[in-house]
């Protein structure tokens, strides 16, 4: 059987996380737009009221977990629009770099962001 | 090489005495006849009585001088009812230009050799009638895929990725007693009927943005092969296994993007999008299951 | 096989007329979801402006909400997240395979679903910045 486990990763995980954050993703991007731009207009966002939404421990936690879900999501997406575009080798190894580092630093960024808003 | 029989007779034949003037006669009427045929066709070559069509055919030979730049040439052909793409190319290239090549073979969409891009869309030859098309008529080779000479295209690729997935039956043992079947339910014959469809036209595969972009993915035919042996029944447990890891690489079905152009031209009416999403829920399932 | 000839992609967008409904919606999804994920990078910049207290978080939010080219880049984006939600909920249905034989039709769906959204959000969208 230890073969078999060693090839889980076979391309269905990162299909399956794609339509699971996907799925996920509807609700919250849909609630995010609502909250921000019909509750709230945009041009009337500023810090206090930023701060008080983010103090909330349920939304801060929607927040982040947002941000990561978009971000494998996003970074997920291109990776495979470049793989069917027939990307291979070197151009391949370093499209996984860059988009992995890439996408590292947009959570990490995010939640310093997350954090400075809720004023924790 | 025109597909008429020769129109002579070896004079050579059967010459006796007695009835020379008879076989002189015979033979000049012979001649006068072979001579108003040719002016027929002469004139009919000009002025085609009745209903014509266009047909605008992708032409290209490296080989041949003004032929290395791929061109379109024009053919009036005249129109009868029930007429295919395949019967008006055969009358180009058997009235007009005997160098137009393309493959043809059983013209009742069994053998899947005229797979060509007619008015933009991958088609058999003789499955697509020209009254169903708007006129004038193009037809040009398959889409991605190297053209050989006018409608000729390389079909390696096609065969590789086929050969890929396997595509042959592979039980884990046989059943015991030597006039012993392997059976099948009718249930499972119905499931995998479609499946079993493919006349490796290439449509499918020359319709596929992913294929076109991304050498090495398998395809949609290649993958509806896999499926056709997976879900039956007689298939051993160990090839299963086997040809699921084959489709669940990197470059098998978890390219398809669902573009649904292969199942809108394959000729057969095969369900390929659905066969290959049945696939890739079959290996997420596999996979889940070591969790 | 130096002899034979390579034409290219023949369904480039020369051929847009020959497209399919399928085809549209990959070819949509995947420029939608380009757009977002260029434009979530663009929008943890601009709220990083937090990390520098609240009267820069404040003040270049306001400023950018002022400019009415702005606004009109949010409907944009709203139009492009709209799309890519709907179309995305039509590939999920795909992948479960339910609603096969109507998968064109649900790709139209989705399309007027947007145009009707983004319309009806437009007045919300550009108020106070004309």
């Amino acid at each position: 059987m230890a073969e078999r486990y060693s090839s889980f990763r076979s391309g269905s995980t990162a299909w399956l996380l794609q339509r699971i954050t996907a799925a996920f993703l509807v609700v919250v991007l849909a609630f995010h737009f609502f909250n921000l731009h019909f509750v709230t207009h945009a041009a009337n966002i500023e810090f206090a009221g930023s701060q008080a939404r983010m103090q909330n421990v349920g939304y801060f936690v929607t927040m982040v977990l947002f941000l990561v879900t978009a971000t494998f999501h996003g970074v997920n997406g291109i990776y495979n629009a470049l793989v069917n575009q027939g990307i291979e080798g070197n151009a391949k190894r370093a499209a996984q770099v860059v988009l992995g580092v890439a996408g590292l630093l947009l959570v990490v960024q995010g939640i310093r962001v997350a954090i400075a808003l809720a004023g924790f | 090489m025109s597909t008429q029989t020769p129109d002579t007779e070896t004079e050579s034949e059967a010459e006796q005495p007695s009835s020379k003037p008879h076989h002189e006669r015979r033979l000049a009427e012979k001649r006068e006849r072979a001579e108003t045929k040719e002016a027929e066709r002469a004139a009919a070559a000009q002025e085609i009585k009745g209903e014509t069509v266009e047909l605008k055919v992708f032409r290209f030979d490296p080989e041949i001088e003004g032929k290395e730049e791929p061109r379109f040439d024009s053919f009036t052909i005249p129109f009868e009812k029930g007429m295919t793409v395949l019967d008006a190319l055969i009358y180009a290239r058997d009235q007009y230009d005997s160098s137009l090549t393309f493959r043809h073979s059983c013209r009742q969409a069994v053998c899947g050799s005229d797979a060509f891009f007619i008015n933009g869309r991958q088609q058999l030859g003789c499955q697509t009638q020209m009254a169903d098309l708007d006129w004038p008529v193009r037809v040009e080779p398959l889409p991605h895929q190297d053209v050989v000479k006018d409608l000729v295209v390389e079909m390696d690729h096609f065969y590789d990725q086929m050969e890929a997935v396997d595509p042959f039956f592979d039980p884990d043992d046989l059943p015991e007693g030597e006039l012993e079947e392997q059976r099948q339910s009718p249930e499972n014959r119905e499931n995998i009927k479609l499946s079993t469809r493919c006349i490796w036209c290439g449509a499918c595969m020359s319709s596929c943005n992913i294929a076109a972009g991304d050498n090495k993915y398998l395809g949609p035919a290649a993958i509806n092969k896999a499926y056709r042996f997976y879900m039956d029944e007689r298939e051993g447990e160990q090839k299963r296994q086997e040809r699921l890891e084959i489709i669940e690489q990197e470059h098998g079905v978890w390219r398809c993007q669902t573009q649904f152009s292969c199942t809108n031209v394959c000729p057969k009416d095969i369900p390929l999008t659905e066969h290959i999403q049945e696939l890739k829920r079959e290996a997420v399932k596999q996979n889940l299951k070591f969790w | 096989m130096s002899q034979s000839y390579d034409r290219g992609l023949i369904e480039d967008f020369g051929r847009w007329r020959e497209f399919t409904a399928g085809m549209w919606a990959w070819v949509f999804h995947k420029f939608t979801g380009w757009v977002l994920i260029g434009y979530l990078f663009t929008h943890i910049a601009v709220l990083s402006t937090s990390l520098q207290g609240a009267e820069t978080f404040n003040s270049t939010i306001q400023g950018l909400e002022s400019l009415a080219l702005v606004r009109l880049l949010e409907v944009g984006l709203l139009a492009v997240a709209v799309f890519h939600i709907l179309n995305g909920v039509r590939l999920l249905f795909v992948d479960l395979g339910v609603g096969l034989e109507s998968q064109d039709k649900s790709f139209y769906a989705s399309l007027v679903l947007t145009g009707v959204i983004v319309v009806a959000s437009v007045p919300t969208f550009v108020s106070g910045a004309f």
